[in-house]
């Protein structure tokens, strides 16, 4: 390998990570600012909405199980189309109008963070 | 003859000061709003300057550039000498409660700030399209088919309401039932970063006015 091959194999990998830190950081800020406010500063469910009459328990992002059951996609959707596009409650607003395709692509990510957990394919 | 000069006078002097409140000056007001550094956390020069979620935490209090549009004067009068607070949680917060320090005026400056706030307009809202009542098809929208509640306090039976988003109990006696549709139909020109997602789209333009005269109706 040519001196000027790992130069250039260096800087394009640095380049490549500092993008991804960029995207996990505006990730976190697009949950927190976003979905805190119901799902919880830590992804528990436990926001500040979520008062003992509140009607029906937004998602806890932390519980592999549960997460791995919806794909990617399921999750984009949902993000993107509030909850009864995938027959679950209207308490989860839709984002579509709202959020660009390159923020909720960032936050399906960051749930899988939030999970540990890779979903079923498809 | 003599009641009848002094009948006369006193109406003059009751004509005289109802005159003075109407031509009172924006501008006094605008002097008021400066010297008690209200301008620290509201701007009041329109259009929106968010473009980013930085820009709008960095905001210390909500902008007033349209507050004219958006407020009913004699609440805004009120309100300014008794700041109860709007919003459950903290302004730009959702771990800390609102803390209910805002500012306080007198009742001359307030009346004064008011003037000057209630000036503050903007060609967006148009008059008369919305007529407050208790409609059945807003109530359904706000409540089971969209999740406004899951955000806004509002006069619910059991379950009362979220409390990230401004309460919206009193928003029959708060808000101009005109800016509320406005602010549905074109919410990016009032907050173009805020944590309420755009129902433009996902409501129709029927659906978006059934739920402006219902939230108008809450007292
Ligand atoms: C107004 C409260 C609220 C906000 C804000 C909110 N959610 Fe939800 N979300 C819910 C509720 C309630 C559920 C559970 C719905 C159910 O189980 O019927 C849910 C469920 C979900 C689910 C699981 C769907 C499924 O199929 O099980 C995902 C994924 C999700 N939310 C993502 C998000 C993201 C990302 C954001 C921010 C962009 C967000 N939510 C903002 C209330 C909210
Ligand atoms: C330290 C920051 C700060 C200062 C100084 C301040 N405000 Fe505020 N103001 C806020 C916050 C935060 C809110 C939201 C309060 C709530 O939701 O209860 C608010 C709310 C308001 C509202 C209602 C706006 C809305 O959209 O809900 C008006 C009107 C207002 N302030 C006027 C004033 C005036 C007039 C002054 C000067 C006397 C002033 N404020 C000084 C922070 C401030
Ligand atoms: C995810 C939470 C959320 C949902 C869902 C939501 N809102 Fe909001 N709403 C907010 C927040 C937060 C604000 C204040 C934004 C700001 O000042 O930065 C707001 C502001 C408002 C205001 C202006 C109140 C004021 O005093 O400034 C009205 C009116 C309103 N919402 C009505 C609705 C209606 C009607 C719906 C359903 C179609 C709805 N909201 C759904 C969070 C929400």
């Amino acid at each position: 390998m040519s001196k000027a091959t790992i130069v250039t194999a260096t800087v394009l990998l640095t380049g490549f990570l500092s993008a991804v830190t960029v995207q996990a950081d505006e990730a976190e800020q697009l949950f927190n600012f976003y979905c805190a406010q119901c799902h919880g500063v830590g992804g528990k469910g436990d926001g500040p909405n979520v008062t003992a009459d509140f009607p029906v328990d937004p998602r806890n992002f932390t519980k592999a199980d549960e997460m791995e059951k919806l794909s990617d996609a399921d999750i984009k959707n949902v993000i993107l189309e509030g909850g009864p596009v995938v027959s679950k409650s209207p308490m989860m607003p839709p984002w579509g109008k709202t959020l660009s395709d390159e923020q909720v692509d960032a936050l399906v990510q960051y749930l899988r963070k939030l999970c540990n957990c890779v979903g079923k394919p498809g | 003859m003599r009641f009848a000069v002094i009948v006369s006078f006193g109406l003059g002097v009751a004509a005289l000061s109802v005159t003075g409140m109407v031509g009172a000056d924006p501008a006094a007001g605008e002097g008021v709003f400066k010297a008690n550094n209200c301008g620290d956390c509201h701007y009041t020069q329109g259009p929106a300057q968010e473009k980013t979620i930085g820009d709008q935490m960095a905001k210390k209090g909500p902008e007033l550039w349209y507050a004219g549009s958006k407020f009913q004067q004699p609440w805004l009068e009120q309100w300014l000498q008794d700041p109860q607070p709007i919003r459950h949680i903290k302004y730009n917060s959702v771990t800390e409660e609102n803390p209910g320090d805002h500012p306080k005026l007198a009742a001359g400056d307030a009346a004064s700030v008011t003037e000057f706030l209630m000036s503050l307009t903007v060609a967006e809202v148009e008059a008369g399209v919305i007529k407050p009542k208790k409609s059945a098809k807003g109530r359904l929208i706000f409540v089971k088919k969209m999740p406004c509640s899951g955000c806004h306090e509002f006069p619910g039976k059991k379950f009362k309401g979220g409390r990230s988003g401004p309460s919206l109990l009193n928003a029959g006696t708060r808000l101009n039932p005109d800016w509320i549709y406005a602010y549905l139909k074109n919410i990016d020109t009032f907050k173009p970063i805020r944590m309420m997602p755009n129902f433009n789209g996902v409501l129709t333009d029927k659906d978006m006015k059934g739920v402006a005269q219902y939230v108008a109706n809450f007292k």
